[in-house]
């Protein structure tokens, strides 16, 4: 039935679902301040705050993390089906759909944070950390006579590395699509049909 | 082929549109909300002193029980208790700070905890803190408080750590008010 499989189609389309399924418990990347008096756990598909021990979810943001999760999921789906029939009419645009998926958001999140770290430093001069525990002074306005110094420890989880992996194995599907999609060569012949002539008759 | 292509642009519109617009449309009476939600001000609400269900906010350390004075180690010991109205366990790792005569604002000495105490949420804990004299304030105590038993003294300049987190106050900011021992009462 399926004469031909796209298996880094398949693995790309089955690792973004195990991954959606992993960063819905485990983030891409946490933030922790102090001993965790406050936490950011931060994926695209499912980003929650912590603070002083009551954890919450910005709607907005919320909103957001279902975009991605069902965008993935899709782009999953596309990519399973399309391996299993890389040579069907409708293979190529399932392809095209699928295999931008993981790695655009695995940029956009990666984007975003240093994004964000970088308007932290220019805005308010604080230096977040994307990786690593640094020590920050709490800005001036927010803490005027007095001081307070926090301990910042981030870092990208194991699920972020699922993701990347996830990513790669599409577009390795992408690329492999060219050995897999071979197009059969059709040979039409036409030719003109031969009216057969009738024997003559010769008689002795 | 382009009816794949169609669907799936459709299918991926939709997946966009809908969750942002539902969530719109189910804060439209508060859009703020879309960003600030509830719990952050219930949170400053118990921080703050606010009407929060964990009671009246923060509260400074109550003094517990006598000063304690070590003649032959020079140091003196003083017992808090704090109640820890945050939802979840906090260890205070440090506390230092000066202290003063509460009467002449003179320096007296220093003081620290003695070891770090975790609270767990909505508990009490005691903080003991201990401190040593200068040779300065001995001649203070003995010059200008000969016959009190106890001193009034302030902890002024303190920095303490709760759990990780450093918050070092500047003089014109809290003082803790507390009675302690005079080495050179002879009563």
């Amino acid at each position: 039935m399926f004469a031909k499989i796209n298996w880094f189609g398949f693995a790309g389309g089955v690792t973004t679902i195990v991954m959606l399924a992993v960063s819905m418990v485990y983030p891409w990347w946490q933030l922790t301040v102090g001993d965790d008096l406050m936490t950011i756990n931060a994926s695209p598909v499912n980003t929650n705050f912590g603070f002083v021990g009551t954890a919450f979810t910005i709607p907005l943001i919320w909103a957001l993390n279902v975009v991605a999760l069902l965008t993935l999921v899709l782009s999953g789906v596309a990519m399973i089906i399309y391996s299993f029939m890389p040579n069907r009419s409708f293979s190529k645009p399932l392809l095209d759909f699928g295999y931008k998926k993981p790695l655009f958001t695995l940029l956009f999140f990666v984007i975003g944070l240093l994004v964000t770290t970088i308007i932290l430093q220019a805005v308010l001069n604080f230096n977040l950390p994307l990786m690593g525990s640094t020590t920050n002074t709490l800005p001036i306005p927010f803490a005027s006579g007095v001081t307070i110094t926090v301990l910042l420890s981030a870092g990208f989880q194991w699920s972020f590395w699922l993701a990347a992996v996830a990513a790669g194995l599409c577009i390795a599907g992408r690329l492999y699509h060219k050995k897999v999609a071979v197009q059969k060569p059709t040979i039409t012949i036409t030719a003109k049909p031969q009216v057969e002539k009738p024997i003559p008759v010769t008689s002795k | 082929m382009d009816k794949i292509r169609l669907l799936l642009t459709v299918m991926t519109i939709a997946i966009v549109v809908v969750p942002i617009v539902g969530m719109v449309l189910s804060h439209q009476g508060n859009l703020l909300g879309l960003i600030v939600p509830p719990e952050i001000n219930e949170v400053a609400d118990d921080l703050m002193g606010g009407d929060g269900d964990n009671g009246p906010g923060l509260e400074p350390p109550t003094m517990v029980g006598e000063p304690q004075y070590d003649e032959a180690t020079g140091t003196f010991s003083v017992s808090f208790q704090f109640t820890n109205r945050f939802p979840l366990d906090i260890t205070i790792k440090s506390l230092t700070g000066n202290i003063e005569c509460a009467e002449h604002r003179f320096l007296l000495g220093n003081a620290s905890l003695s070891n770090p105490v975790s609270i767990d949420a909505g508990e009490t804990g005691t903080l003991t803190v201990v401190g040593a004299w200068t040779e300065d304030a001995r001649g203070h105590f003995e010059a200008d408080h000969a016959g009190e038993e106890f001193i009034d003294v302030v902890l002024v300049d303190f920095a303490v750590d709760i759990s990780g987190i450093q918050i070092q106050l500047d003089q014109s900011q809290i003082e803790q008010n507390m009675q302690v021992p005079n080495p050179a009462y002879e009563g």
